[in-house]
């Protein structure tokens, strides 16, 4: 009987959650924009009141499909991926390390409040200086829920090249941090002994109904974590779409110089999660680079919250230096992609 | 009769999923203590030295029963947790 209620259960959450997909992919092919439509010219002649009102109507009356979409899927990639490869696998040998912190970090961090706890035990548990820093930097630039939104909101091209980016520029800071005198002071600080005992793993793994709910409430987790920025978030890119003048965004954010700005400002900046997602969409509507776009995404690694909290695991020289190839990697990058994209 | 003894891996000061973790843990606990169990529950710090000797790199939160891994990133419910336990129990 039990087993007939779950089986029912099962089939009610999958129906939802192939409905959630099967909707997004119905309005691709009817190709329906699912980010906002209202352009600049829009908003002129609106009261100050009325902006984000007008904004977060025409947002949601498009874009609702495609965040619930994003949420749905974070919470079941979370909730399927085998999370314990880290705990199993993560130890002394170094490619294994880079390898999973390449792996397992977009998955790991959907929120960023485990991210700096996480890079502290990479580095702890002796795996090295080189795969805690890959994983550091990975993580909030190729989280799996930004990378959903940025395909979703900006274009499926930029989502694929933020992830090739942010793996080659997480896996050269990790090693050339671990080449460096400071960055091996560190790691001999942390060398586990070589006779830790193999960690006891058996996970249990429920039945299906009982997983397919909890990456729901997963997914509805990160919703009430994330949503209330992103509100907040849109009503600011509202804002600079409705007074942003087009030529300063023309002047500044095309261009080498362009690429130049993004990149700083996107960093210190710190934008909550996705919000740079909506606010670097809201200034591509007003004329800036796809290049300078790409520095902008690229900014999330280095921000200022996050290099306070790791320089007191580390030290701050090497926060200064994995900022430092963060930022150098946002503006190759950035001027790279803005040339072979033709749009710089 | 034999003892459990349960941990609850997650960063310090806990977070909220480590908190909703450590409460459906005392809670599943407390049914089976009341049956005469005897259950510890404690709450570890997934960056401290010795708990990354003894279960290397976890995601919070986690879940240890008896010094096995059990649970790796999840905010287990209360039925889950009693499972596990009585799992340990037998």
């Amino acid at each position: 009987m039990t087993e007939k209620i779950r089986a029912i259960r099962s089939i009610i959450l999958l129906i939802f959650i192939f409905f959630t997909i099967g909707y997004l992919i119905y309005s691709r092919i009817m190709a329906y924009s699912l980010a906002p439509t209202m352009k600049p010219a829009d908003f002129h002649g609106l009261p100050i009141w009325e902006i984000p009102v007008a904004y977060l109507v025409d947002y949601f009356s498009h874009g609702w499909i495609c965040l619930l979409f994003a949420f749905v899927v974070a919470g079941l990639v979370y909730e399927f991926v085998p999370k314990e490869a880290i705990t199993k696998y993560m130890s002394g040998n170094k490619v294994t390390g880079y390898g999973l912190a390449l792996g397992m970090a977009p998955f790991l961090t959907v929120c960023s409040c485990t991210m700096v706890p996480l890079f502290a035990g990479v580095l702890y548990s002796g795996a090295g200086i080189g795969p805690a820093i890959t994983f550091l930097l990975m993580a909030p630039a190729a989280n799996i829920l930004s990378i959903l939104l940025t395909g979703e909101i900006i274009s499926w091209e930029l989502a694929g090249v933020r992830i090739i980016v942010s793996v080659v520029v997480a896996l050269t800071a990790g090693i050339v941090i671990s080449k460096t005198p400071w960055g091996k002071a560190i790691e001999d600080e942390h060398q586990q002994s070589s006779s830790t005992a193999q960690t006891a793993i058996e996970i249990v793994k429920p039945p299906l109904d009982e997983r397919l709910w909890a990456s729901l409430k997963f997914a509805g987790y990160l919703a009430k974590q994330i949503l209330p920025f992103f509100l907040l978030g849109l009503v600011a890119v509202s804002y600079v779409e409705a007074y942003l003048p087009e030529d300063i965004v023309g002047t500044y954010l095309t261009g080498i110089t362009g690429v130049l700005i993004a990149s700083v400002i996107g960093g210190p900046l710190y934008t909550p999660t996705l919000v740079e997602i909506v606010l670097g969409k809201g200034m591509w509507d007003l004329g800036m680079s796809k290049g300078a776009l790409l520095s902008w995404l690229m900014g999330q690694p280095y921000d200022v919250a996050n290099a306070l909290a790791v320089s007191r695991i580390t030290r701050w020289k090497v926060v200064l230096t994995y900022m430092l190839i963060a930022w150098a990697g946002s503006v190759i990058f950035g001027l790279t992609y803005g040339m072979l994209s033709g749009s710089i | 009769m034999k003892d459990i003894t349960v941990e609850v891996i997650g960063v310090d000061p806990p977070c909220k999923r480590c908190q909703a973790t450590l409460k459906n843990v005392e809670e599943a606990a407390s049914a089976l203590k009341a049956s005469g169990f005897d259950i510890r529950v404690s709450k570890l710090n997934m960056v401290s030295k010795d708990v990354i000797a003894k279960y290397g790199v976890v995601v919070s939160p986690s879940l240890a029963v008896n010094g096995v891994v059990r649970i790796v990133g999840k905010v287990p419910d209360i039925k889950e947790v009693e499972r596990i336990l009585r799992a340990a129990i037998k």
